[in-house]
């Protein structure tokens, strides 16, 4: 960009060139027509100072040298505050900026260089008129319908086997049904024509829709019929001649008129203009009476008529197609049902349906965890740092945690933690994580981790709990005799007597008045939930883990051994009752007074059962009590191991052995034992539940009921026959000939 | 729509999948089930002539 040339003196010219210096320095980053502005007094300020010159003087010389170069510097001057300021631009001129108006961008859209002919507006507009789609209607036979009961009558407008229409039927059956008007008189009353009487009109919808000959032959018949004159006298004869016998008479009275639309809606054939005869008299809307008959006829009647072509004209109408559709299942849902009556009849399969297909989908558009559902592309990422932060939180806290003390701990800053969708993304990508276990229920999730404290016993392997309550899912489960369930879901408490073997190892049998009351588990492959049992009667809290029944595997409570031991013995009843936290019971007991006993406790040490005396203070059914003065014989009782604990006839011969009444001689043994006594003893060694006993006793021939005690039992075992071993003396059998010879 | 085409689950997803996204959160698996429904509803019954 080069320097423009100044004019004046060379003084004049160097100060106007030192102020272009000055100002483009100024206007550096403008445009280069950009505008810049200085005024007189900020340019004599800064010279002034520069130079030590007077201001007056420096004044007049900037005046006079940007004057005589007036080419570079425009002068303005303010009339408000009489300021005189200078405008140059960064290419040594100042051009007065023009608006340039010659080409806008509203001209050119609405004037466009090259529009398009009027002819093609179709373009843009569709003058055609689009197809309308039409739904083609079902036919279906006569003789269907009326097997269907649908008609009452063979619809007479279309043939059976085609739906053609028939010219000729349609004019016999007006010849044979309508009344027709006689062309011979020749009475002249007003002229009657029918021209604008289609009988498109008149047939059914259906005929129409299907574009059948029917325009044709309703012009035909137009053709054919050629204008009339009738009297009102020969109208009402015409009529008594085409009435139908005496068992439907139509009739009218003379001085009441028929009127236009009863002709009309009698006769779906008609061909006469009926608004056309102003002449003819009403008939009576209730009854009509013809000279000289005695017949009348009901206007109900009349009604029946018109019925029954209604029916037959509703009946040619198109059939809505049904809205079924079938589930996987082959379920039919039908759309035409309202929505809550679907989900009241079908609930469950139509959830199961939609999950599992969701489930399918490849997009997975749609993610859900229990029984939320949320869009994929909505849920929040949750990475490897936030899984690791979360996990250590579980860790620190020792046991599991609620998502909602996730959230409050790690993500209070978070924007979105108080979100429904924050807490469904947390739980939907922990729940896909290995490393944790999803122990909650609904309205609590509970997640846990490698590395937590294991609830509950390991004397009793999981395994082994399955097998011995299996006879739980084998129905012998009497729980719900005592307390129904209806009840324990109204009052949400479950009381329970609790066995030696459930005291000894703190685990309670989950059976069905304990499924009752806890609840069930959210996800499906879900196999244990955490429960929190608060025990009010000493500020303490139990964490309970609740193993689901899974096949031929019972479930079980397990956890409650260290309350258990320090606070109830065996017979003691506890009472369970729901709060309003889902996954937290309160577990209490009925207290009584300090007592001491000599009882049946399990010595690990020594690993068998002895007596000892322990001190209590819970109730207790004396029945149930495992003391030395009742139950003494327990303490021999054999610790067995997992393989015969597991034999449930082998630990019946065994408690049978011990605890019953030997009856018998050594040799030839005869066990005596009441069902009470023997169901507190085999409680010793496993649980079990009264039926199931009995079902053992049943099952084998060496247990006999006893006919003179109800209630006992008598066990016989089959004498052990000692085994000989036959020393087979080869000696003496085998020989060798040679020896004999 | 003919109804007997409809495959259930498969048939208008994305407009489930739509409606769950306005509604912004998480929604019970029977709302969504009675959602889907109307949806289906309105594909066959509401374009019946």
């Amino acid at each position: 960009m080069s320097a423009p040339i100044f004019a004046g003196t060379p003084e004049q010219q160097a100060l106007a060139s030192e102020i272009f210096r000055l100002m483009s320095a100024q206007g550096a980053l403008f445009a280069a027509d950009a505008p810049i502005k200085q005024t007189l007094s900020n340019l004599t300020d800064f010279l002034a100072a520069q130079r030590k010159r007077e201001r007056e003087a420096m004044a007049h010389e900037i005046d006079a040298a940007l004057r005589a170069n007036d080419q570079v510097f425009a002068r303005q001057e303010d009339t408000e505050t009489r300021e005189i300021i200078y405008i140059t631009s960064r290419l040594g001129v100042y051009p007065t900026r023009r608006e340039d108006t010659s080409h806008t961008f509203k001209q050119r859209l609405y004037e466009p260089d090259e529009p398009l002919p009027v002819d093609d507006i179709s373009v843009v507009v569709s003058t055609s008129r689009p197809a309308l789609t039409t739904v083609e209607p079902v036919f279906i036979s006569d003789y269907w319908q009326q097997q269907a009961g649908m008609v009452s009558f063979p619809l007479r407008s279309t043939s059976a086997s085609t739906g053609d229409f028939d010219v000729q039927e349609l004019e016999q059956d007006r010849e044979s049904e309508v009344p027709v008007l006689d062309t011979d008189k020749d009475t002249p009353v007003e002229p009657v024509v029918s021209p604008d009487v289609a009988l498109d009109d008149l047939l059914p919808a259906d005929l129409v829709a299907q574009d059948l000959p029917a325009q044709a032959v309703s012009s035909e018949i137009r053709t054919t019929v050629p204008p009339v004159e009738i009297t009102n006298q020969e109208l009402m004869s015409d009529i008594e001649e085409v009435v139908p016998g005496p068992a439907e008479p139509l009739v009218a009275e003379a001085d009441e008129g028929i009127t236009a639309d009863r002709l009309v809606s009698e006769d779906r054939v008609d061909i006469v203009d009926v608004d056309a005869i102003p002449a003819v008299p009403a008939m009576t809307p209730s009854e009509s009476v013809v000279e000289g008959s005695d017949e009348v006829v009901q206007a109900d009647e009349i009604d029946e008529i018109d019925e029954i072509d209604k029916i037959a004209l509703e009946d040619t109408e198109p059939i809505a197609p049904p809205a079924i559709f079938t589930l996987p299942d082959g379920t039919a849902i039908d759309l035409q049902q309202p929505v809550s009556k679907l989900m009241a009849t079908h609930r469950v399969i139509l959830e199961e349906a939609l999950i599992n297909r969701i489930d399918q989908d490849p997009l997975q558009r749609i993610v859900h965890f229990g029984r939320d559902l949320y869009t994929d592309a909505d849920k929040i990422n949750l990475g490897k740092n936030d899984l690791r932060r979360i996990r250590d939180y579980i860790l620190e806290i020792g046991e599991p945690v609620l998502d909602t003390a996730i959230i409050a701990d790690l993500y209070h800053s978070h924007r979105q933690s108080t979100t429904e969708s924050f807490r469904f993304s947390l739980n939907y990508r922990l729940h896909r994580e290995k490393e944790f276990e999803f122990v909650g229920v609904a309205g609590a999730c509970l997640w846990s981790t490698r590395g937590l404290p294991f609830i509950g016993t390991k004397r009793v392997k999981a395994s082994e709990m399955g097998h011995l309550t299996s006879y739980l899912v084998e129905g012998y489960d009497d729980s719900l005799e005592q307390q129904h369930g209806a009840q324990i879901n109204e009052e949400g408490i479950v009381n329970r007597q609790i066995t030696f073997f459930e005291w000894e190892h703190g685990i309670l049998p989950l059976d069905a008045s304990l499924a009752t009351l806890l609840p069930q588990p959210l996800l499906s492959e879900q196999r244990s939930v955490v429960l929190r049992f608060d025990v009010p009667q000493h500020y303490t809290s139990y964490l309970v883990e609740v193993r689901y029944p899974t096949g031929n595997r019972g479930g079980w409570l397990q956890g409650l051994e260290d309350f258990f031991h320090e606070h109830l013995v065996a017979g003691a009843i506890i009472k369970l009752a729901r709060t309003e936290e889902p996954h937290v019971f309160t577990l209490t007991y009925e207290e009584s007074g300090v007592r001491s006993d000599r009882l049946l406790t399990f010595d690990d040490k020594k690993n068998k059962f002895v007596f000892a005396n322990l001190s209590y203070e819970c109730a207790v059914d004396s029945e149930q009590l495992l003391s030395q003065r009742k139950f003494g014989k327990l303490k021999n009782l054999k610790a067995l191991p997992t393989p015969d604990r597991r034999k449930a006839d082998f630990v019946l011969a065994h408690v049978f052995e011990v605890v019953g009444e030997q009856l018998g001689t050594r040799n030839d043994p005869l066990y005596w034992l009441s069902l009470d006594d023997l169901y507190v003893a085999y409680n010793v060694l496993r649980p079990a539940s009264r039926p199931y006993i009995e079902s053992l006793l049943a099952a084998d021939a060496m247990y006999a009921p006893d006919e003179a005690t109800p209630g006992a039992y008598y066990y016989k075992p089959v004498p052990e026959v000692e085994e000989i071993e036959e020393e087979e003396d080869t000696d003496v059998l085998v020989y060798d000939d040679d020896d004999e010879y | 729509m003919d109804a007997r085409s409809i495959i259930y689950g498969e048939t208008a997803l994305d407009k489930l999948v739509q409606w769950l996204r306005a509604t912004g959160e998480p929604q019970d698996l029977e709302v969504v089930v009675q959602r889907y429904l109307e949806i289906l509803r309105e594909l066959v019954v509401e374009e019946q002539p």
